[in-house]
């Protein structure tokens, strides 16, 4: 039982670090972003080639720093222009991209699984009271709490936070204050995308990489988003939490239809509060 | 030195001309009022400030220097604040979060958070609320407060008055001619007659998108006043 809750917490752990990017993207662009399950995977490949080259660090370093920097020019030439058009052109073009990250990375790699070895020296297990569990799985966690508590921090903390948080409700009124937003919104691009990148990264040692790996996890983050309350940070975390342990919960007693619970969980939420867990009041 | 300076300026929303060769200015240590009714286009002339609206011909300087390629955040960098019709406060910040925001362009000058709090000491009682959780007289304290901290040479106010209970928009002219007795610049854009009285010393009057009237304030009646602007 207590190996099924600390999984949930690791799938959980993942999910948010993705899924924050979403509404990160989503609060300063209005852009629902489905590329963002190929930035993801994008990031998982990033990271197998430097890993091939400098280790495990060097992986994760590169993800963010690749992504992020590819985030920026995205939103430069996509989101930006995005924003004036109609949801449905959004959806087209988001998803078009979706596509063309998956050829690119197939063209690159090819379509083979390929495995993302546990770096050596966080293979092996612990042991936590009378069960074993993989090191792996407990940096996983740890490194999902250092991106709650990072962001939390920044958004709460900082300057740079403070006008992220102005502009995702009122991007007019806090240009008008002489911020400027676009500067903005491209840094908070590319902070979500970089962070898309670091949970592709993080998640290559527990699943095959292939290039659709994006477009599954790519539907569960969506769920967590919507779940949360669109534009809700704690929502987002909340949701992640409650979807991972749901996911896990799920495959050990109804397999079946484990894949469908995240589901009926958001078809729930949005019956009983149509803004979601902790979203705003519509 | 000419802080804000319209001439001949025509501004549209897309392809709708609401501005037709508009020109004013607000010189240092001037207190000046645009009148107007509903729908004249005196948000407007913010507007085209901010970039909301598009200029189409027609020159805009602030401080004497001209502006180009405007962007909303042009004016506040420049020494332009604008509180903003109907306030605007940023309902997910703090009274004190709100002020913080303002301080935005970081210009040098005597506001603070401690300084605004000096002025409206219900803002200091209230710092850690939301700031959309204050009655409509606190909000419109904030939206000043917040307007001061970027140290603004001139300070542009969209209505202010809209909204509120008549002893609060008496003690709003007392804060105003206060900040001009210490020296602010003042664009006041307004509908209460009263309240341009007690601050402005000079008026233009809008109507259909362009100036129709403008004058000084000494020596006018009230009444003549309305007469004007119901042009
Ligand atoms: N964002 C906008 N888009 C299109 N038209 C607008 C917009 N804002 C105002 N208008 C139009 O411009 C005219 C002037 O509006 P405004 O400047 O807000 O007037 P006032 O502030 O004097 O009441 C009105 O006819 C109004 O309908
Ligand atoms: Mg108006």
């Amino acid at each position: 039982m207590l190996v099924q809750i600390l999984n949930g917490l690791v799938y959980g752990g993942m999910l948010y670090v993705l899924s924050v990017g979403l509404v990160l993207i989503f609060g300063l662009r209005r852009v629902v972003n489905f590329a963002h399950g190929g930035l993801f995977m994008l990031g998982a490949y990033v990271g197998y080639a430097a890993y091939g080259i400098g280790g495990f660090w060097a992986a994760i370093v590169a993800s963010i720093v690749v992504l992020g920097i590819f985030g920026i020019v995205l939103d430069r030439l996509v989101f930006r222009a995005l924003q004036k058009q109609e949801p449905m052109v959004t959806v087209l073009v988001t998803f078009g991209l979706l596509m063309v990250l998956e050829d690119f990375v197939q063209s690159v790699w090819g379509k083979d699984l390929l495995t993302f070895t546990t770096p050596p020296s966080l293979s092996g297990t612990v042991a936590i009271g009378a069960v074993s569990f993989p090191v792996y799985r407990l940096v996983v966690i740890a490194a999902a709490v250092i991106v709650v508590g990072g962001l939390s921090a920044w958004l709460k903390l900082s300057r740079a936070g403070l006008y992220v948080r102005a502009s995702s409700v009122d991007p007019v009124t806090t240009a008008m204050q002489g911020v400027d937003t676009e500067h903005l919104s491209a840094l908070v691009v590319g902070v979500g995308a970089a962070l898309a990148g670091l949970s592709g990264v993080i998640a290559a040692p527990l699943l095959a990489l292939s290039p659709s790996m994006g477009s599954t996890i790519l539907i569960e983050s969506f769920i967590v988003v919507v779940t949360g309350g669109l534009g809700s940070f704690t929502g987002a975390f909340v949701a992640a939490m409650v979807i991972g342990q749901l996911h896990n919960l799920g495959v050990v007693f109804v397999p079946n239809i484990a894949s469908m619970v995240p589901l009926i969980l958001m078809v729930g939420v949005l019956i009983w509060r149509p803004a979601g867990l902790l979203g705003a009041k519509a | 030195m000419t802080l804000l300076q319209f001439e001949g300026v025509c501004s549209a929303y897309g392809s709708a001309r609401v501005l037709h060769d508009v020109s004013l200015s607000v010189s240092k240590g001037e207190r000046v009022a645009i009148l107007g009714r509903n729908g004249v286009g005196k948000t407007t002339v913010v507007n085209t400030c901010l970039g909301l609206a598009s200029m189409q011909s027609g020159r805009m300087a602030f401080l004497g220097r001209d502006v180009k390629a405007v962007r909303t955040f042009t004016a506040a960098r420049s020494g332009l604040s604008v509180v903003p019709q109907g306030r605007r406060i940023v309902s997910n910040l703090t009274v004190r979060e709100n002020l913080i925001l303002g301080g935005a362009p970081q210009r040098k000058g005597r506001w603070s958070v401690d300084e605004v709090f000096r002025l409206f000491p219900i803002l200091k009682e209230r710092a850690e609320t939301p700031g959309t959780a204050m009655s409509g007289g606190q909000q419109q304290m904030l939206a000043i407060g917040r307007a001061l901290m970027s140290n603004p040479d001139l300070l542009i106010l969209d209505e202010p008055s809209e909204g509120l209970a008549p002893v609060v928009v008496d003690e709003l002219g007392e804060t105003l001619v206060k900040l001009a007795s210490g020296g602010m610049s003042i664009l006041l854009i307004e509908q209460n007659f009263g309240l341009v009285h007690k601050v402005a010393e000079r008026y233009y009057v809008l109507s259909k998108g362009s100036v129709v009237e403008e004058g000084k304030l000494a020596g006018l009646s009230m009444e003549t006043l309305k007469k004007h602007v119901a042009v």
